[in-house]
């Protein structure tokens, strides 16, 4: 019987690399002039305009379709808040320098399009287990680092700060396992830093400060609210295991 | 994405008496690992061209690749 073959690392293709390289010359001619932010545009969005007119023809069926409702997920969700956000400002609402909402809507676009293809490719499971081994990891770093700067704090917090990585990587078992007590768990964090700092940044500061809490909020819990939804809405326990080759056998 | 799960999916069983890995028969019907990967897990139903293709590849019927459950999944 012969040895399973170790699954294709995933090695980006020409349009990743052509894409990737407009999206990050935009970003860093943006001190230029600004608008060299439509490179960014044209690196995000120009793969997927050309294969919708069948001249770039990069993916097949299940990729197309995972980008499909990638996209379906991001107008459901874009589109709910651009209503409640109408609804707000007929009634009379009022905020400052409302045009930071289109940093907001492109935050809440891109990271729902982003999610969705993750749980496309990767399922449920494996999504929430590794954006919290991520989150976990940067945690780690970040603390070590911190502790390791000009201020030294002692041997005991740069020991101890770390631990506070370690319900990510707990979390991230139990998405495992036991997917629908990790979703539970992520819920009940992520409302707690919405109701805890997220409401108190809303009443201190009002416009502004509220735009750039949401987009914070978007990239640093929305993975987590996001994943613990998913894992809630999974319904089963443990998926299969690991997504491997299967050994051949031999033909009769 | 997610099929119904009143179909039985039978690739892999097939793949497997075939001696092919995953990335082998991806490459014979056009498509990435990532496709039959999702196929035989149940998570993805391919279109009708790509079945043909599939049971083109096993020389079998499309029928017997994909047949409607009456019981337990065989994925």
């Amino acid at each position: 019987m012969s040895e399973p073959e170790a699954p294709k690392r995933w090695r980006p293709t020409r349009t990743n690399l052509v894409a990737g390289g407009t999206v990050i010359a935009g970003f860093l001619l943006i001190e230029v002039n600004w608008w060299f932010f439509l490179l960014v545009a044209a690196g995000t969005f120009g793969p997927g305009i050309l294969r919708e007119l069948g001249w770039l023809r990069d993916k097949d069926e299940f990729q197309r379709q995972a980008a499909h409702r990638a996209g379906y997920h991001a107008f459901l969700t874009v589109g709910l808040v651009a209503f409640l956000l109408v609804a707000f400002f007929r009634t009379g609402g009022t905020m400052e320098h409302p045009h930071r909402l289109v940093t907001f809507f492109l935050a809440l676009l891109w990271f729902t399009w982003f999610f969705s293809s993750l749980l496309a490719y990767w399922g449920v499971q494996k999504t929430a287990a590794r954006i919290l081994i991520a989150f976990g990891c940067v945690w780690l770093v970040f603390t070590i680092i911190s502790n390791l700067g000009p201020e030294w704090t002692g041997w005991a917090a740069l020991l101890l700060h770390p631990l506070l990585a370690a319900p990510f990587f707990v979390l991230a078992w139990l998405s495992t396992r036991w997917p629908r007590v990790a979703g539970i768990l992520l819920l009940t964090v992520s409302v707690l830093f919405f109701l805890l700092v997220f409401m108190r940044v809303f009443a201190r500061t009002g416009g502004p400060g509220l735009i750039n809490s949401s987009v914070t909020f978007i990239f640093f819990v929305g993975p987590l609210l996001a994943s613990g939804v998913a894992l809630l809405c999974t319904g089963k326990k443990s998926e299969c295991p690991e997504d491997g080759e299967e050994v051949p056998m031999t033909r009769k | 994405m997610r099929p119904r799960h009143d179909i039985r999916i039978l690739v892999r069983r097939h793949r497997l008496v075939w001696g092919m890995t995953q990335q082998e028969l991806a490459d014979r019907v056009g498509v990435t690992r990532q496709t039959i990967l999702s196929i035989e897990k149940g998570k993805y139903t391919p279109s009708v061209a790509l079945a043909l293709r599939l049971a083109e590849v096993f020389d079998v019927s499309v029928e017997t690749l994909f047949q409607l459950n009456k019981g337990d999944n065989d994925v």
